[in-house]
């Protein structure tokens, strides 16, 4: 056993949490989330330059070819910072996908612009049930005929260069690569709080070509599920980075903040409620890490990805709603940073399987019937 | 990062199971009850088992006739047997007290006793409470008065499990009156067969028998049977509370592993109202949730191990990781009962019993975990103060 990190694993954490602290302050976060786009282009081209797109990317396409612990040590630090970035959507969920389902022609084309921060990729997965599961897609199309329907919840989608629709063929579920450009596709932000960007894209008869079709027909769900999972882990890491990040905030707080002549740290009351949230941090990073772990080993896990992620969807928001009350009246207010960590939180917990889903396939791999 | 035992922990690991699978644990003498931490009941019939294959001086260095094995053989072999729920209640306390005889032990302890816990032979309870010191543990009063080449002891303990069937215990006591709280105070093996000592039991809200009291009327202790220097009892009591965290319920979250699988076994074939309680999808994420928390206390677990093997210091993590296992076994149990509904009363005498009556038990043993070994009260300030740097309550000067 060695809870070590390695001395690269050590350093990305390090320029990662050095570089987020200077370029991506909690005044950038806060215009960036106000603005339309959600997140800043030039911080994305130094993010780019830093070589984070691209690291779950093979070298042979540009990328470093890093392992699932790494992206979810980024994850962290991102997350730590409240840093508005399509990162997961991306650079994880779809890069992945291509990187596991694309022909050596579609890596070509898209890993190196991924890799590199050059295009966007998003996941039009979810329809209007927002059920996370195979039966429940509506949207059809058939490799090299149309594409029509209307896809909801398509995080990053207005920003996005690719889409990657998951539509049901005659063959069953497909994956098809579309560029958000084409004629026909549609994309409009769902008002929404903070936190995400989802949004709704309609597709009205869109043209397929041969090779838009990304693996093989009918296998779309197999193809997708790992990618869901990683999605999944990452996001549970970004979730631990935003309540690492409030535990500081409220500590932050206890030690300085006096009240009755005292500091409010010194106040079991404000003891006991701290000592819980430096439990839930500090559990939830250990499931997130073993379960990237696992993954990295080549074991299945599943169930370990989704107790890591129905956990630090758990424990963020009862981190994030406890820090509201140990802070007081001033996280309540637009200025404090407190509500945009827990917005992100919510949309994070819910991104690539809620709760409720993940605590599902959890009960599953225990056994239960 | 690397999650995995080594290839020989591995095998180690094997070996233990191949030994339960020929040893069954049920056909083992019992002699005290299982407190529901994980470690099963008393048995020395066990001990003496476990002892005859060497594995109670697996960690001792080899000039004390061990082995020097790492610690995290000894995780292993906790893990194992509570995977099956074997009785190895006394354990913990006798690698407890060897580690503190190898490190602080005079020449007579280590040649008197040591070698009696290597083979197995004899048993220990903790003399640190007292009627009038329970979470200001430092406002004891036992005393210990030094005469000629012996120590007088005179006191009242109370919370002493297992004290009645056990064969010494490790009592802390007061040499010097005239210090501040925390010095003065010093740690004695005591031989329950000593003149003096009225050693009686406490029945428990199960109807069985933990604690035990113990009146020490003058009890002479012979200087040799100090554990270490008079006036290091505080440095080895806070040593031995921080080892009792991390050994006395590392075992909690393989205990929890099973009894959430017989559960699970239970939801599969019991149904309700006519409906499997498996297919009740609230139930099913109660389970699961339960599940992942305790994953997430055996992880914790494991990262403190290895900070123990590596020097690290673990300044809050054991009381984190304490309070985290009791409050989720707490809760398991809990889910027990209200999924047995009316069986969840029933005991195991009961031929109408479920799951052999062992979640009541459990429930009820639960109960008073969070108030052994540091309350979780105690314990969440020490987490604040320790690992988040808080300040401390104004408190009576230790």
């Amino acid at each position: 056993m060695d809870f070590d990190l390695s001395e690269g694993q050590q350093l990305l954490v390090n320029t990662a949490r050095e570089f987020l602290r200077r370029q991506c302050s909690p005044t950038l976060v806060a215009e960036s989330l106000a603005s339309e786009r959600g997140f800043s282009p030039e911080l994305w081209k130094e993010i780019s330059v830093l070589g984070w797109p691209g690291l779950l990317v093979p070298a042979e396409y540009g990328g470093s070819g890093g392992s699932l612990v790494d992206a979810c040590l980024l994850a962290e630090e991102l997350g730590r910072a409240c840093c508005p970035a399509p990162y997961v959507t991306s650079a994880v969920a779809a890069t992945s996908l291509i990187a596991a389902g694309g022909s050596r022609a579609q890596r070509e084309r898209l890993l190196p612009v991924l890799a590199a921060g050059e295009r966007l990729g998003a996941l039009a997965l979810l329809e209007e049930s927002a059920s996370l599961a195979p039966d429940a897609i509506g949207v059809a199309a058939e490799p090299g005929g149309q594409l029509s329907g209307r896809k909801l919840f398509v995080n990053d989608a207005h920003v996005a260069d690719d889409l990657i629709v998951v539509a049901r063929g005659a063959s069953g579920l497909c994956l098809f690569v579309v560029d958000t450009r084409r004629p026909g596709v549609a994309v409009l932000p769902m008002a929404a709080l903070a936190g995400g960007r989802p949004c709704e894209v309609t597709f009205d008869s869109v043209r397929l070509r041969a090779d838009d079709l990304l693996g093989e027909p009918g296998r779309g769900w197999e193809l997708l599920q790992p990618a869901l999972e990683r999605g999944a882990l990452v996001r549970a890491a970004e979730l631990v980075g935003c309540a690492q990040h409030i535990l500081e905030l409220v500590v932050e707080h206890a030690k300085g903040r006096k009240q009755f002549g005292r500091p409010l740290g010194s106040f079991q009351a404000v003891q006991h409620a701290c000592a819980d949230l430096l439990r839930d941090v500090e559990t939830a990073r250990g499931l997130v890490h073993h379960a990237a772990w696992r993954r990295d080993e080549g074991d299945a896990g599943a169930g370990d990805i989704a107790m890591a992620k129905a956990y630090a969807s758990r424990i963020s928001q009862a981190v994030a709603r406890k820090a509201h009350q140990l802070l007081g009246a001033i996280s309540f207010c637009e200025e404090h940073p407190l509500h945009l960590f827990h917005k992100r939180i919510l949309a994070a917990g819910l991104d690539f399987g809620d709760q409720s889903h993940h605590l599902e396939v959890v009960a599953s791999a225990m056994g239960l019937a | 990062m690397d999650f995995q035992f080594s290839p020989d922990e591995q095998a180690f690991a094997e070996e233990v199971r191949g030994f339960l699978r020929a040893h069954p644990p049920e056909g083992f003498a019992i002699d005290g009850m299982d407190a529901g931490y994980g470690s099963g009941a008393h048995s020395r019939d066990f001990l003496r088992a476990l002892a005859d294959r060497g594995w109670l001086t697996m960690s001792w260095p080899r000039s004390f006739g061990g082995q020097e094995r790492s610690l995290m053989y000894t995780l292993v072999l906790f893990e194992e047997l509570a995977a099956v729920g074997a009785p190895f209640g006394p354990l913990a306390g006798c690698n407890q007290t060897a580690e503190g005889i190898i490190r602080y032990g005079s020449e007579t302890l280590r040649r008197e006793v040591l070698p009696r816990i290597g083979r197995g032979e004899v048993t220990f309870w903790q003399g640190f409470s007292e009627p009038e010191a329970g979470s200001d543990l430092l406002s004891l009063r036992t005393e210990a008065v030094r005469r000629g080449d012996e120590y007088v002891i005179r006191g009242h303990k109370i919370w002493s499990s297992h004290a009645g069937i056990a064969d010494y215990g490790l009592v802390l006591a007061r040499t010097d009156p005239s210090a501040r709280r925390h010095k003065g105070l010093s740690m004695f093996v005591v031989d329950n067969a000593t003149a003096g000592m009225d050693i009686r039991p406490i029945t428990s809200l199960t109807g069985e028998v933990y604690h035990y009291e113990v009146f020490l009327d003058d009890v002479r202790v012979p200087a040799g049977y100090l554990l270490g220097q008079e006036g290091e009892g505080f440095t080895q009591l806070l040593r031995g509370l921080d080892t009792d965290r991390f050994w006395g319920r590392f075992y909690k979250a393989p205990m929890l592993r099973r009894v959430l699988g017989e559960l699970v076994q239970y939801a599969n074939v019991t149904s309700r109202n006519g409906v499997l309680l498996a297919l009740d999808r609230g139930l099913r994420r109660r389970l699961a949730t339960l599940a992942t928390d305790v994953q997430a206390a055996r992880l914790l677990f494991y990262r403190i191990a290895w900070m123990i093997r590596e020097g690290r210091p673990t300044p809050y993590e054991t009381a984190l990781v304490k309070v985290m296992a009791d409050e989720t076994g707490q809760a398991v149990a809990a889910l027990g009962m209200e999924m047995l509904g009316l069986h969840g009363p029933l005991t195991g005498d009961s031929r109408w019993a479920r799951l052999r009556g062992a979640i009541q038990h459990l429930y009820q043993t639960s109960l008073g975990q969070t108030i052994a070994g540091g309350t979780s009260e105690v314990l969440r300030s020490t987490v604040a103060t320790r690992g988040l740097g808080l300040p401390t309550e104004a408190r009576p000067r230790d």
